[in-house]
């Protein structure tokens, strides 16, 4: 049913302005009404309806050292929407209820049993969290809340989305780690400036996210573990042969970068051999990725941070070897700030965008 | 160009040390400077410094001709070393030493909460997470830690080219991490760095250009996007690589 053109417009700049306060923090009303470009005496009524609801608050601002009193600020307030989210791993669950403006409200870790079925371990951990959405994090291949396939959780088809449903009772979304991590990295990370970014994420098995301008893609899911770098070489346990996760050992160096990095550091041959063929092996299958995406930037996430950081001359070099000059002149590489955190910070900020979506 | 060096030459007495050194450096990027021993790097930070007058060439800052004739000199035109020593002093605390020498007053006495204020503001726009106490002395933290609050003096001046001389040099591998990343963040905030390194994977982690020093001459600057490890690897033991470098006619000896 349509609503009257006055009402739909008030829910429009409703969305809009708890967006804007969600998005960037804190603000006057000046800056707000700069910034949504709407009338003052609109944000005005806004702020007072939204305070009303229980949605916002005005504070009193930080005094900036200089003459007069200080600006009134409008904030939102963090329990009036929030969103759970869980970021799903081979042995063990990761859980934030995330509130309005980004405060993380709660937070905790569950390790999963082996043999577990993680969908009844997310079912017991989100059980009595009442929240205005709910995002799932799975590591692998997915589609319109489909697992087509995770490496790392052993799933090929299965219909996550539907089946936590069926656990908890309540709608979910599913996006991959990486695309998630991309999403946290794009809006509350240092990545916010990159139109086309490009999260590769290592977890046991690799996986790689793209997202525009900060939104996930159809498609922008990829198997970044599954290309093939050695045509003919080890066999993957996905049935292919020469892939970048069988390649490089990638669940050994899941478990131990750390060891390998340091190994290699003090001069263990076999160890630095070892990264510099998994650092090329990932540069080859990147400059696979870049040449079909194009992405302005590249965060190396998981456990391919310490890779990147140990063996960037390699990865760099095979990358430069495979890929055209115009597409790696402006690219940024780089590692991500939110650290482990961000699949988790991103997969909120997907809740909260699907919530403003539909306020509109 | 932030930072343009044209033709740089400096000798100690008959030993020419840089011979015709071209180098442009521009805001918000890494350049890394590489070299075997004796190429001529840490000179050539020291001529940029002050440290050193120049025999030859010119140094110009923002397209404009200048003298460094001191540090002062360099100071005055945002240009910053941070050396390998770090010169950063054990007994007195993180604050102090950040802000030792150009102390903030209030009246007659220090202001040592604004000075803690601005510290705290610096390192946290650096994202470092890894110094909680900015009261505890210099000598209780680790050699990454060290590194950082050398790094962050540096930034704290409104300096705008930044020169580290190998500064993951006495790090381990987790704090090299670190540093890299720090590297990474300061260009991105606006800064021109200038940095120098022996371990090509810490240059490739974070350079955006690679300047290859052979024998006091520049044999080839390198988009980072476009080299490889072997190129650069042949640039700092031989000059050249392929259709890059000193010609063939040069082989580092004066005619």
């Amino acid at each position: 049913m349509a609503l009257p053109p006055a009402v739909e417009l008030r829910r429009r700049n409703r969305a809009a302005l708890l967006e804007q306060l969600h998005r960037h923090g804190p603000q006057t009303r000046a800056a707000l009404t700069e910034a949504l470009e709407l009338n003052r005496s609109t944000i005005g009524a806004l702020a007072t309806d939204l305070a009303e609801s229980g949605h916002l608050q005005e504070t009193t601002g930080q005094s900036t050292g200089s003459a007069g009193r200080p600006s009134t600020l409008v904030a939102c307030v963090p329990r009036s929407i929030t969103v759970a989210a869980v970021e799903i791993r081979a042995d063990r669950l990761r859980f934030a209820l995330v509130g309005l403006g980004g405060e993380v409200l709660e937070r905790s870790e569950s390790a999963l049993e082996a043999g577990a079925d993680p969908i009844e371990a997310v079912a017991v951990i989100t059980g009595g969290t009442a929240s205005a959405a709910a995002v799932a994090s799975v590591p692998g291949l997915v589609d319109e809340g489909a697992v087509a396939h995770s490496t790392e959780l052993g799933w090929i088809d299965r219909d996550a989305a539907a089946e936590l449903e069926a656990a908890t009772g309540r709608e979910w979304r599913v996006v991959d780690t990486a695309t998630a991590a991309a999403v946290g990295e794009w809006s509350r990370g240092d990545a916010g400036e990159a139109r086309k970014l490009l999260y590769l994420h290592g977890g046991r098995g690799l996986t790689a996210g793209l997202v525009i301008e900060g939104r996930a893609q159809r498609g922008g899911s990829i198997q970044l573990g599954h290309i093939v770098v050695e045509p003919g070489g080890r066999e993957c346990v996905c049935g292919l042969r020469g892939c970048l996760d069988a390649e490089m050992e990638a669940f050994g160096l899941a478990d131990g970068i750390e060891d390998a990095t340091l190994a290699a550091g003090m001069g263990d041959a076999a160890a630095r051999d070892r990264l510099r063929r998994s650092g090329e092996g990932l540069g080859r299958a990147l400059g696979a990725v870049v040449t079909a995406t194009g992405p302005d930037e590249i965060l190396f996430g998981g456990w391919l941070r310490e890779l990147y950081l140990s063996t960037a001359a390699p990865v760099r070099s095979a990358f430069a070897e495979t890929t055209l000059p115009h597409l790696r002149s402006k690219l940024r590489l780089r590692t991500p700030v939110l650290g482990d955190e961000g699949a988790l910070i991103g997969a909120a900020e997907t809740g909260f965008a699907a919530v403003f979506e539909e306020m509109r | 160009m932030l930072l343009e060096l044209t033709g740089l030459s400096k000798r100690f007495g008959p030993v020419e040390v840089l011979s015709d050194v071209d180098l442009a450096i521009d805001a918000g990027e890494v350049c890394a400077l590489v070299g075997d021993n004796g190429a001529g790097k840490s000179t050539l930070v020291k001529c940029v410094a002050g440290i050193h007058g120049i025999d030859g060439g010119a140094i110009a800052v923002d397209g404009e001709a200048r003298t460094i004739s001191g540090p002062r000199d360099a100071a005055a035109l945002g240009i910053e070393v941070v050396y390998q020593d770090l010169a950063l002093c054990d007994n007195l605390d993180v604050v102090e030493n950040l802000f030792l020498g150009r102390e903030k007053r209030r009246g007659l006495v220090l202001d040592d909460d604004a000075m803690e204020q601005l510290a705290a503001e610096t390192l946290s726009s650096l994202a470092v997470r890894t110094i909680r106490n900015l009261r505890q002395p210099v000598a209780s933290l680790s050699g990454g830690q060290r590194q950082t609050v050398a790094i962050a003096k540096a930034v704290l001046w409104n300096s705008r080219l930044v020169i580290l001389d190998e500064p993951t040099a006495a790090l381990g591998v987790a704090q090299t991490r670190q540093v890299l990343e720090l590297i990474r963040r300061l260009a991105d905030q606006g800064l021109a760095v200038l940095y120098i390194s022996h371990n090509l994977n810490d240059v490739f982690a974070v350079a955006d250009r690679i300047a290859a020093l052979y024998l006091g001459r520049m044999a080839a600057v390198l988009d980072a996007a476009d080299a490889t490890q072997s190129q650069v690897v042949e640039l700092i033991t031989s000059g050249r690589s392929g259709s890059l470098g000193l010609g063939a006619d040069t082989n580092g000896a004066r005619s």
